[in-house]
Parts: structure tokens; C-alpha cells; sequence
């Protein structure tokens, strides 16, 4: 084989799993930078989903004088559920984009920014009436 | 880290709602570990991918992580409706 053959050869078709054929099914390969870009924010919103979760847990756990136990378990619960949703909705998003990306699309709108906003405020609030109440 | 982190919070809960916990400890636990030990793994395959200008998307560890997460959640709203 000369060198210019060797140049000139088409590079292997890269191999694909099961899951991925029938998860993001058609269009081309991303640049990798932009896969890559979609892994990082998937895992930012990991991050928060895991300080919610531990959030809740310091509702739970740090606010027996603060709170009367109803109130004190719904923050909780509702800290925790959302941290959840967003772990899920973190995944669904990341397909989402993935997908966008291999079709060349728009990039999808970010469903769970107004859950987060929504659900992030109303605790806030929450806790700022008891806090001033007290 | 930030799963490492938030398994050691959770022990915090251990002296209101006792022995469940400790599977919310271990659920994040593992997930950090299996993070920890398949790094280098992943690390090397975006490395490689970056120089062939194609890399995989990483199905299985974002669904696996997400997983993870939920289960956190969904374990720690059963705690705290179950076990004060």
C-alpha cells in the first residue's frame, strides 16, 4: 500500500450500540465538542439535583425549632421530589439536545427551568414567611 | 464528590429514622464509586473521540445517573413520610 493510498482511504464507519441505534436513531454524528457540551450541562443539572436532595435532607434534619412537623416534612418532600424530577428531566433534556444535535434541529426548550424556577421560589417563600413569623 | 458528599448528609439522618438510611447511603455510595472507578475509562474514550472528531454519546451513563437520582429521591421521600 503506497502513502497516498493510505491517506486516501475512507475511515471505518464508527460502530454503534443497540440503545444508541434505537435512541437517537438517524441523522449525523455531532461534533464531539458539542456531545461533550451536552454531557457537562447534563451533569450540572445533576449537581443540583443533588443539592436539592440534600437540601431536603437539611429541612428535614436541621429545622425541628424553625418549623411544626407538617410543614417541616412537606418542604422536605417537596425538595426531594423536585431534586427527582430533575434528575429525570435532566436525562429526558439530554436526549432531547442529543437529538436536535445529530438532526441538525433547534435545540429544544428547557422544560424544567420553569419546574425548577416554580418549585425552587415556592419553597423559598415557604421558608422566608416562617423564618419572618417566628 | 457531590454523590460522596450528599451519602455522608444522609447519615445525618441516621439517628431519626434509623436502619433505611443506610440504603440511601449505599445507593449513593455506589453510584459514586461506579463514577469514581469509570472515569479514567470515559475520560480516555472522549480523549480518543476529540482526536477522531466522533465520540459516542454516553447513553448508559447519563441513564444510569439519572437512575440514581431518582432512586435518591424517591428513597428519601419514602423515608421521610415512613420512618419518623
Amino acid at each position: 500500500m503506497t502513502g497516498d493510498q493510505a491517506t486516501t482511504r475512507d475511515p471505518a464507519p464508527p460502530t454503534r450500540g443497540k440503545i444508541a441505534d434505537r435512541l437517537l436513531p438517524g441523522g449525523q454524528e455531532p461534533d464531539p465538542r458539542f456531545t461533550l457540551a451536552n454531557e457537562r450541562t447534563f451533569l450540572a443539572w445533576i449537581r443540583t439535583s443533588l443539592a436539592l436532595l440534600a437540601g431536603g435532607i437539611a429541612v428535614e434534619a436541621f429545622t425541628f425549632d424553625l418549623f411544626v412537623e407538617p410543614i417541616r416534612k412537606g418542604l422536605a418532600v417537596l425538595l426531594l421530589l423536585l431534586g427527582m424530577l430533575l434528575s429525570a428531566g435532566s436525562a429526558v433534556r439530554w436526549l432531547r439536545v442529543e437529538r436536535s444535535m445529530r438532526n441538525k434541529a433547534p435545540l429544544p426548550l428547557p422544560l424544567i427551568v420553569p419546574l425548577l424556577a416554580s418549585a425552587g421560589g415556592l419553597a423559598a417563600a415557604v421558608i422566608l414567611v416562617f423564618i419572618l413569623r417566628r | 464528590m457531590a454523590l460522596a458528599t450528599v451519602s455522608a448528609i444522609f447519615l445525618r439522618w441516621l439517628p431519626q429514622h434509623g436502619f433505611p438510611i443506610m440504603l440511601l447511603f449505599a445507593v449513593a455510595t455506589g453510584a459514586a464509586a461506579a463514577i469514581y472507578f469509570t472515569q479514567r475509562r470515559r475520560y480516555s474514550a472522549s480523549s480518543q473521540g476529540m482526536v477522531k472528531e466522533s465520540v459516542d454519546a454516553d447513553i448508559p451513563a447519563v441513564f444510569w445517573t439519572a437512575v440514581a437520582g431518582v432512586m435518591l429521591g424517591g428513597l428519601g421521600i419514602g423515608v421521610v413520610l415512613f420512618t419518623s
